[in-house]
């Protein structure tokens, strides 16, 4: 083949320019990080990504999401604790109070303490975080419980229903009934009857009263277990979100993004192959017929 | 045999090595000319001497009479134009494809965090913040901001695809007039040619220039060459007249004819591509409409890429991308408001449409709700403003299996991801298509080169020795004369 000066420059400069292209795109991967810039550079490995970052954004978001529902728990169980706390008390109370070894003096300042404890018990049940009110079902812009112990008219009873993992949503409330509801005598005319009982020293009523006590302590402690047990739950759910979080997150990098001793190695030999070809084009290019005749 | 022969042919020895160098010094100034071919003078024997006949002379046999210019040839394959111009179409319509497809890329921009797939994420997270948090105003202000910037993006990919599209339609009224321009230039040398050849000579600059403006009209459409004879008189080397007629894909004229520029004997006309304005825009030449070819001449791809009415449908890459994207916004505004209407905002009173408009170009959220998130329907129960169960059911739509527009069981996310998968899928399509034509372009164009292109060592080689040639001829000329000038001053004078 007659092979001319034009073809030899023109082919000089074509590989040139390709290994130019080829140097930028190591250059470009080693830049962002990534195998491609563009869906046409390998388009299941940009549908993949896609796919991939949006698990990886949905799993970061149910860990909020889960966080909230821990958030929720932990309130609630600090809440049913201190109320615990307080039936304790009354129930305390209540023994003594049935005792003979009590006058009436000392069972109105027992009834004094129950009512400072009854409007305890009436704080925590209207516990509110963050604006929430925690025991007022999905009514959590209004107070469950009034000043004077009846229940408030939007009383509400519904699950609060957080989705923690795709498909699961998690109830994160304790029910109000049943905290605040034994064999359908409420907890706040429990104690209204053990004060009034209290104020006539009434011993039969007394004693009538540390059973329903009992009852409702019992209740509020069975509420606590039930959240304690979707604590437990939450704690695994989070565990497999942290796992598939890792997971998610490698198969995205496994995916789309460079591996760096493959690209800078590629790198470094295109770069000898540019050398090398721009070293031969300018001692192919250079040299004619006239440089050799005298 | 007279005397002077031998001056006659030593002078046209001196003419024929003269026009050779001539012709060199043509080749190495046009070294550097796009299109050229090199050319070379076709040396031949004169008539001898004697010719046979009744008054030969009686001489021991015929006597060469020296040399002289044939004709000068132009050095090209026309089989090597063929295959270059048919390439040439190939290459021109995927690289106009990979270009087009690489402006809609570089506009979805996706895998990033910029594009819709990834403004969708950040929708559906923040309802899932407001599925959590009804009542908080602020994780309403943000869902109605991100959907606000979902809308935007809509928006944006919508206009953006449009006035690509708009570009492309300018972009096949400029390749028209550059195609018609094209027509109308050979056209032109067509009839120089004839007024040339005729006369004995050969055109081969005329020639040169013919065949580049042939190849440039072949990257806009895929023609096929034919040549005809321009005179009786006519060198039988000779180009002749061309006629180009617009081909299909196998090469194969259509029916009727459509000769862009027609050279048969007395016709010698020339038919133009037709461009009108509209929605959408046409280009068409005798009967055929534009496109005709999936693979040839970049008229055709941006055609392709522009859209085109078939049965009454809009066709086309950047069309079809547009009614994607709109059924795609179609269907999320749709099945988004009715979900949304099955809520009850803070007030506990029913939802509302959130999104307004019908596709990808108008969709926007209600004015009312990004003034007053309040009215966002994140409860499934009147009055109940910690329940967030339906801004719930609201994210879950964008990843949902559900039987739409969009296909039976698929998700507004999926349709997405599979709508640039396969906007991909024919990129790269179009990516190796243009580099491997490309290949085969450059291959042809090397031989065509090997054939025609200049050579400077061999034209200096060339040079020396007609130079050569010309200084023996000159000296063959002294011989001569020296002969004669022994005869007139040197004879007659014996015993003096």
């Amino acid at each position: 083949m007659r092979v001319t000066q034009n073809m030899l420059s023109n082919q000089m400069l074509r590989n040139l320019s390709s290994n130019y292209g080829k140097l930028d795109q190591y250059l470009e991967q080693l830049h962002t990080g990534k195998k491609v810039r563009r869906p046409s550079d390998n388009p299941v490995v940009a549908m993949k990504g896609m796919g991939y970052r949006a698990e990886v954004s949905k799993i970061e978001q149910f860990k909020n999401n889960a966080s909230e529902a821990d958030n929720w728990f932990e309130n609630t169980d600090e809440a049913l604790d201190k109320m615990t706390k307080a039936l304790h008390r009354i129930y305390d109370l209540a023994v003594q109070g049935s005792t003979g070894s009590y006058n009436e003096e000392d069972r109105i300042n027992m009834m004094s303490e129950v009512k400072q404890l009854k409007e305890h018990v009436i704080d925590i049940a209207n516990t509110s975080v963050g604006g929430k009110y925690i025991f007022n079902g999905r009514q959590t812009d209004q107070p469950p419980v009034n000043k004077d112990g009846s229940f408030n008219n939007l009383y509400n009873n519904d699950s609060v229903m957080i989705e923690v993992a795709p498909g699961t949503k998690l109830a994160v409330n304790a029910i109000p009934n049943r905290v605040f509801n034994a064999d359908n005598n409420d907890l706040f005319s429990t104690i209204d009857r053990f004060i009034t009982a209290l104020e006539n020293s009434d011993q039969a009523q007394i004693n009538e009263s540390i059973g329903d006590i009992q009852t409702h302590t019992d209740q509020v402690v069975n509420a606590r277990a039930d959240i304690g047990a979707r604590m437990n739950r939450l704690e695994l759910i989070i565990d497999r979100l942290d796992h598939q979080e890792v997971v998610a997150k490698k198969m995205m990098s496994d995916n789309e993004d460079v591996d760096y001793e493959e690209v800078i190695t590629d790198l470094i030999t295109q770069e000898s192959i540019l050398r090398a070809s721009l070293a031969a084009g300018s001692r192919t290019i250079q040299p004619t017929l006239l440089d050799f005749l005298r | 045999m007279s005397t002077f022969h031998g001056l006659e042919m030593a002078k046209r020895a001196l003419f024929t090595q003269q026009s050779a160098i001539h012709t060199t010094g043509h080749n190495i100034s046009n070294a550097n000319t796009k299109g050229y071919s090199r050319q070379r003078v076709n040396f031949e024997t004169t008539t001898p001497y004697p010719v046979p006949g009744r008054n030969q002379p009686q001489i021991p046999g015929q006597i060469g009479t020296g040399v002289q210019a044939g004709s000068v040839e132009r050095i090209r394959t026309q089989y090597l134009d063929e295959q270059y111009r048919s390439e040439n179409s190939k290459s021109s319509y995927w690289h106009t494809t990979s270009d087009a497809l690489e402006r809609m890329e570089s506009l979805m921009n996706e895998p990033s965090k910029n594009g819709l797939a990834h403004t969708m994420n950040q929708f559906w997270d923040a309802l899932q913040v407001l599925a959590n948090n009804p009542e908080n105003e602020g994780a309403r202000s943000v869902v109605a901001r991100r959907g606000e910037a979902v809308a935007d993006t809509f928006n944006y990919i919508s206009n953006t695809l449009r006035s690509i599209r708009s570009d492309i339609d300018y972009q096949i009224d400029v390749t028209v007039q550059n195609a018609n321009s094209l027509i109308d230039r050979i056209h032109k040398i067509n009839e120089q040619i004839q007024e040339i050849e005729p006369h004995g000579y050969l055109a081969n600059d005329l020639y040169d220039e013919r065949d580049r403006l042939i190849d440039e009209l072949s990257s806009i459409v895929n023609i096929e060459v034919s040549y005809r004879k321009s005179a009786s008189s006519s060198k039988d080397i000779a180009d002749g007249i061309v006629t180009i007629e617009l081909v299909d894909d196998h090469g194969s004229p259509f029916e009727p004819t459509v000769k862009l520029v027609d050279g048969t004997a007395g016709a010698m006309t020339v038919e133009h591509l037709t461009y009108s304005k509209g929605e959408p825009s046409t280009v068409s030449v005798g009967d055929i409409q534009l496109p005709y070819s999936e693979n040839n001449g970049s008229l055709n791809a941006l055609v392709h890429a522009y859209g085109f009415e078939e049965n009454g449908e809009l066709k086309g890459l950047y069309p079809g991308m547009l009614a994607e994207m709109d059924k795609l916004a179609n269907v999320f505004i749709t099945e988004f408001n009715a979900i949304h209407r099955n809520g009850f905002d803070i007030t506990g009173n029913p939802g509302q449409a959130f999104f307004t408009g019908t596709n990808a170009g108008d969709i926007a959220v209600r004015d009312a709700i990004l003034t007053n998130p309040d009215l966002i329907a994140a409860a499934s129960e009147a009055n109940l403003v910690g329940d967030g169960s339906n801004a719930s059911n609201l994210s879950d739509l964008l990843d949902q299996p559900i039987n739409s527009a969009l296909g039976q069981s698929t998700s507004i996310n999926g349709f997405y991801r599979a709508l640039i998968g396969q906007m991909g899928v024919k990129a790269e399509k179009a990516n190796a298509m243009s580099a491997n034509t490309d290949i085969s372009k450059t291959q042809i164009e090397n031989q065509r080169l090997s054939v025609s292109s200049v050579s400077l060592d061999e034209e200096i080689a060339n040079l020396i020795k007609f130079q050569h040639a010309y200084n023996a001829a000159a000296r063959n000329m002294t011989v001569v004369d020296e002969l004669i000038d022994r005869i007139i001053n040197g004879m007659g004078i014996v015993g003096r």
